[in-house]
């Protein structure tokens, strides 16, 4: 009926030639026709200019793949918008397409890789580069000792003149490697000191104090790895790499003890008593991540505790919101009522203010010590500090912010139930609760309730409403990353990027994809209902 | 029972009701107004009723105070404008021209297409997040304009929601654009790109407003996203920007606090003034054809 109307409009106007574009509508209207075909040319190069640029950054960086992906996503671009009069759907879909992949679908695909991989704090290298920072990490100190002369050449540069402790043998040590010299280019003047070669200045006093934070920093690299480090001002000491990796056989041996450490399979190496090395890599796992939510104890509990509360959660939000706004609902339900509406613009007031700032409000009116809540109360409750009381707070405070729809939808669905039922009902001699119970709430539920549903699954993952209010907290006594009234999404978000505690992705992915499940099931357990529900109509 | 002509005085319990209730859901609104107008700016000094009248806690969100911090909020505010404003307008562009082409053409997988659309639109955004912050950590190191902590990178993927049910609800108020009138331009020379520009666009001046402003709004509101990808003060976002205000120095700060919380109101309010007159028309007429 409404289509038939506008399209009334819409001729009559164009007929008549009374109808007038607004000026936003004239704007529009300007990007037709050359103008259009200016703009279009103007983007298109833009684009080209900056994708090709990245294209030579990713080729610079070695990324090969990445950069043939990128060339090619320009190249459809192109293909598409050049070729006259042909694919034109894809003229329309491709740029919104391009940032659903990048953004959407590229994510999930990610996630679910990562939910199969050990990939956290310690595990987000590739196993290459693992293996040789851990040799970097690793050095150990040789059995060598040299008695060091701080020196700088003409240039200024620091050179450590060195004499071996044992052998005598006497060396150059500059930034870029160690050089040997001939002993007899040395002499020791009368107080013992070393006296360096031509072209060379000890450094004495003050200078050689002053260079002390320079002194400690430097290094001589040694051929084959390891390097050699200063010790105070006048000793230095060559130091080994403890772990070389032994490429045919895969695996670390620590070079002084012989001790060999074997990739695990899990993205560590590990000795044979199970000591790990500090940095691993991402490495596939198969489902451990999803099965260490059942199988692990650490990870079980948190995982438990946040989905249960997290059900609790939004169904005692959805629950109460429900039946607050139903009562209110009802009690401005009826005819001739005064100030009508007014009562209505006032209550949905909190469904007009932003969530996140009624939030960030509520979080100071519930401060234990200073609130205003608990000001005006004749006792103090310790709202965010106790955890249940937390939990309280996050249901009120999400009751307070969702009642006003739930009085909105149920005014309009109440307006909509056809009043002869009640009368008939009445007539029949049913009382006012009887009429309600079996004749006005079903009927009402058969509108609501897909919306209570879909309530739910939003409230299930209701991240601002704990993170702002209680950021989670307070922390649970087990010392978990999930607090008290972290839901499963913020308890996800908080494995994930709070690095407190060791950020975990592979788990955070896991979980991740149970939520999507779970919600999904809800949200299409909603929408059977609704069409089951529209049958039965 | 149910008798209208019943007398007005029996109502009194439902009007007493409803006052409760009124006053519960507007008693934090009108605590943070006296509380930004009140002289005493700290949380502990903060009453129901001001005992004093200052605008020294707006000041305090613009001038930073002698001795304490730098004060970053008009950066919070225009950085969450721009963002919201251009979140909105690309929305509204992107997702026009996806909704003409579903509408408008016929091609192999567009019903596939549009099922598909709704379907992912059930793999929670916030879920991807992590992916999302490597991805944008990678891609920062090949572009560093679209990197972490660029409002870039955050308005980026903001837009890949471009394509979600406000596609939906654009496509349905453009079915219900008569297609008499594109054939009439068709006849008369126009290309495809130019009925869009010049017969459907301007037609459609309801939805695109209320994509528009539900895409404006939902910036504004956004933490989650912006929380993870910006992570310096002086790039915040209003909502990162005020939660980091008073986390930091909760007692101190309440008086300005509560000055940038109305400030904070402000576009939305705006937005929805700009728009209310298409608001109806822009719902309505899409899903009746939907």
């Amino acid at each position: 009926m409404t289509g038939q109307a506008t399209s009334d409009r819409i001729s009559r106007s164009d007929v008549s030639s009374t109808y007038r574009p607004s000026w936003l509508a004239r704007l529009l209207s300007l990007f037709s026709g050359t103008g259009g075909l200016i703009v279009k040319i103007v983007l298109l190069s833009l684009l080209n200019a900056m994708v090709g640029w990245a294209v030579i950054v990713l080729f610079a960086q070695d990324r090969i793949v990445w950069a043939l992906g990128t060339l090619a996503v320009l190249g459809v671009f192109d293909f598409v918008y050049l070729r006259p009069n042909k694919l034109l759907p894809a003229k329309f879909i491709l740029p919104g397409s391009v940032l659903l992949i990048a953004y959407l679908i590229v994510p999930i695909f990610f996630t679910i890789n990562t939910a199969f991989q050990r990939y956290s704090t310690s595990h987000v290298l590739t196993k290459a580069e693992a293996i040789s920072t851990n040799i970097e990490q690793n050095v150990v100190q040789g059995e060598k000792f040299f008695l060091m002369t701080p020196s700088r050449d003409t240039s200024g540069a620091l050179v450590l003149v060195l004499v071996d402790d044992t052998t005598g043998q006497t060396y150059l040590g500059r930034e870029s490697g160690l050089e040997e010299i001939d002993p007899a280019s040395i002499q020791v003047d009368e107080f013992g000191d070393v006296v360096p070669p031509a072209g060379l200045t000890a450094l004495v006093g003050d200078d050689l104090f002053g260079a002390d934070a320079e002194l400690a920093a430097f290094e001589v690299p040694l051929e084959g790895g390891g390097a050699i480090k200063t010790e105070g001002i006048s000793g230095a000491y060559d130091s080994v790499p403890g772990l070389e990796y032994d490429l045919a056989r895969d695996v670390m041996i620590a070079t002084d003890t012989g001790i060999e450490y074997t990739d695990n399979g899990r993205g560590s190496f590990v000795t044979s008593s199970g000591e790990e090395l500090v940095v691993g890599w991402r490495e596939y796992i198969g489902f451990e991540n999803f099965t260490a939510v059942v199988t692990n104890p650490l990870v079980r509990a948190p995982f438990l505790r946040a989905f249960a509360w997290t059900i609790a959660f939004a169904a005692s939000t959805v629950l109460l919101s429900f039946t607050i706004g139903l009562f209110l609902a009802k009690l401005l339900d009826k005819p001739k009522f005064r100030f009508k509406r007014l009562y209505r613009s006032l209550l949905i007031v909190p469904y007009a203010v932003p969530g996140f700032l009624s939030l960030l409000v509520f979080k100071g009116l519930l401060n234990d010590d200073y609130g205003l809540i608990n000001k005006l109360l004749p006792f103090d409750v310790p709202w965010l500090f106790d955890p249940w009381w937390a939990r309280v707070s996050v249901i009120l405070v999400s009751v307070w912010l969702t009642t006003p729809y739930f009085l909105l939808v149920c005014m309009g669905a109440l307006q909509a139930i056809p009043g002869e039922l009640v009368e008939a009902a009445r007539v029949d001699g049913a009382g006012r609760w009887q009429v309600f119970r079996k004749v006005t709430l079903p009927l009402l539920l058969v509108v609501v309730t897909p919306l209570i549903i879909a309530s739910f699954a939003y409230n299930f993952n209701n991240f601002n409403n704990v993170f702002l209010l209680t950021g989670g907290g307070p922390t649970s006594s087990d010392q978990s990353v999930a607090g008290a009234t972290d839901i499963l999404i913020s308890y996800t978000y908080k494995l994930a990027f709070e690095a407190g505690k060791g950020q975990d992705y592979g788990l955070a992915s896991a979980i991740s994809i149970y939520i999507f499940f779970i919600v999904a099931a809800m949200s299409a357990s909603g929408f059977l209902r609704s069409k089951a529900l529209e049958n039965m109509k | 029972m149910n008798d209208p002509t019943k007398r007005r005085g029996d109502d009194w319990w439902r009007h007493l009701i409803l006052w409760v209730a009124i006053a519960l859901a507007v008693f934090p609104p009108l605590y943070v107004i006296t509380a930004a107008f009140n002289a005493d700016q700290t949380l502990s000094g903060t009453s129901f009723l001001p005992r004093s009248f200052t605008l020294e806690n707006f000041k305090g969100l613009f001038v930073q105070k002698e001795g304490g911090a730098e004060v970053f909020f008009v950066r919070w505010f225009r950085a969450s404008i721009i963002i919201a404003l251009l979140n909105a307008f690309f929305t509204v562009f992107i997702g026009a021209l996806s909704a003409y082409a579903f509408s408008r053409f016929r091609f192999r997988g567009r019903r596939m297409g549009m099922l598909f659309l709704l379907l992912i639109q059930m793999f929670p955004g916030l879920l991807n997040l992590v992916a999302i912050y490597l991805i944008v950590l990678r891609t920062g190191e090949v572009v560093p304009a679209l990197g972490l902590n660029k409002l870039t990178a955050l308005l980026l993927v903001y837009l890949s929601g471009a394509m979600s049910i406000n596609l939906w609800l654009m496509k349905g108020f453009f079915d219900s654009i008569p297609t008499e009138l594109d054939e009439s331009a068709r006849v008369d020379g126009a290309t495809p790109a130019q009925i869009f520009w010049g017969v459907i666009l301007p037609l459609a001046v309801p939805v695109l407003s209320v994509v528009g402003m539900f895409a404006f709004v939902g910036t504004l509101n956004e933490f989650m996203t912006a929380s993870v990808l910006l992570e310096t003060v002086d790039n915040f976002t209003l909502p990162l920007g005020l939660q980091a205000y008073i986390s930091t120095n909760f007692e101190e700060n309440w008086g300005s606090f509560a000055a940038g919380v109305l400030i904070a109101q402000i576009p939305a309010i705006v937005g929805f003034v700009f728009v209310q007159k298409y608001i109806i028309a822009g719902l309505t007429q899409g899903s009746v054809k939907g």
